[in-house]
């Protein structure tokens, strides 16, 4: 287990004072909350400052941190010592932070588990008799491929969920669940699986599954609502003469596009409800981009400056003012 | 494998196919009702209805309940601050999907 300095972490001086990491940690919170920042580790940061600022504002769980010394760098290995908390009583176990977050196992080792958040409509529910509730929805997020978003996928998915055992420990179950994704979901959609959630209370019912699709990244396709984009590169001649290329779909299949003469970069050709399909398909747009082949070979330049004798070409003309 | 013997879930899309009730959607996203008609009063969500018992929840209503219990729980933001939060990510959203229609590289990063 490595050492975590919550200091560090927060960015603020051993010595600082209430307000000061206070302050600091809602910047931080702001600036890395999933919700507003999407980067890949922005919701790693915002557990880490979570986690921080629970041990921090708290001036007991604070004195006990700060009791460890400050000789403590940040990732090296960690073993609390023997009653390192030793005279010190803690009012609150529980987790303060936020994001429904797990805490880092250096925090258990020193603090414990939190609470295990409960949602849904009631807080504490009682199995007590003749009560009825149904179950607790659970959500979780699937990454699939566009192509399954066009074509209807069957997809075998596993997901991690967090379950309390008797005496209080939380361990992560595995559950696996065989899915049928339909044909046309799009991105930031959730899907509603009917008694996947938690189990009910009395003849209440389980709750139902929530899953947010989003897809794979792709190289290929840019993907925006229903509609689907294709750069499309063409040599300079083709641009120029016209031609018919292949051009793949995400469903799989291809289609012959043909490019009239004269097309200018940056052109956008609609190919109308080959998007994302629904009742109201999406469409796909094939943009051109114009790739120049460098010249080389004396061949290659002479074909170049015979280009440039055969067209009065200034591509800089309003450069001139 | 025995694919034969597997039963495949069917789900439903919720953006399309869903209208919740405010009860539903209370229990969806872990919202209290009370929080969701707040939220309704300042237009961070639109329901079709005209009194809470009449209300329908469409569309991304589900997710963006869901932003919004996260962002006025973890960062403490009251209903007007929220409202102007979510606006600014509606905008920040679409400018990104400006940014995939012109096909700039630098949306592959966010």
């Amino acid at each position: 287990m490595k050492f975590q300095d919550y200091y560090e972490t927060l960015g603020v001086a051993r010595t600082a004072t209430e307000a000061e990491i206070k302050s600091a940690y809602r910047k931080l919170a702001r600036k890395y909350h999933p919700d507003v920042n999407k980067e890949k580790d922005a919701e790693e940061r915002f557990k880490e400052v979570g986690e921080a600022y629970a041990v921090l504002k708290d001036t007991e769980k604070r004195a006990a941190y700060d009791q460890m010394g400050s000789n403590w760098k940040s990732g090296q290995d960690f073993t609390p010592p023997p009653n390192w908390n030793e005279g010190f009583e803690f009012s609150d176990g529980g987790f303060g932070g936020s994001y429904e977050g797990d805490q880092s196992e250096f925090f258990e080792s020193l603090f414990g588990r939190g609470k295990h958040r409960q949602g849904g409509r009631g807080g504490h529910r009682h199995p007590d008799q003749g009560m009825h509730f149904k179950g607790q929805d659970h959500h979780a997020k699937i990454l699939i491929d566009l192509a399954d978003a066009y074509n209807g996928a069957k997809r075998t998915i596993t997901l991690h969920m967090p379950t309390l055992d008797a005496s209080g420990h939380v361990s992560t179950q595995e559950r696996k669940l065989d899915v049928s994704i339909p044909k046309g979901i799009k991105a930031g959609q959730n899907l509603r699986l009917g008694g996947q959630g938690g189990p009910g209370i009395g003849d209440g019912g389980a709750g139902d599954l929530y899953l947010e699709i989003n897809f794979h990244p792709n190289p290929i396709y840019r993907v925006d609502g229903k509609d689907v984009y294709l750069d499309l590169p063409l040599a300079p001649w083709e641009a120029a003469l016209g031609t018919t290329v292949k051009v793949p779909t995400p469903s799989g299949s291809s289609l012959e596009l043909t490019i009239p003469a004269n097309t200018t970069a940056g052109r956008k050709m609609r190919l109308k409800g080959k998007g994302i399909p629904s009742k109201e398909p999406g469409d796909l747009y094939v943009v051109t981009i114009i790739l120049t082949p460098s010249a080389n070979t004396e061949a290659q330049k002479e074909a170049y400056q015979a280009f440039e004798k055969a067209f009065e070409f200034n591509p800089r003309t309003h450069l001139k003012g | 494998m025995t694919q034969a013997n597997i039963t495949w879930i069917e789900g439903v899309i919720v953006e399309t196919e869903i209208h919740m009730s405010i009860v539903e959607l209370s229990q969806a996203a872990s919202a209290s009702e009370d929080l969701i008609m707040d939220w309704v009063s300042e237009g961070v969500l639109s329901p079709s209805g005209s009194s809470p018992q009449d209300w329908r929840f469409g569309g991304d209503s589900l997710s963006r309940t869901k932003t919004a219990l996260r962002l006025s729980r973890d960062l403490e933001i009251n209903t007007p601050g929220l409202a102007l939060a979510l606006q600014l990510l509606d905008q920040i959203s679409n400018l990104k999907a400006q940014l995939i229609r012109i096909g700039n590289n630098s949306t592959e990063k966010s």
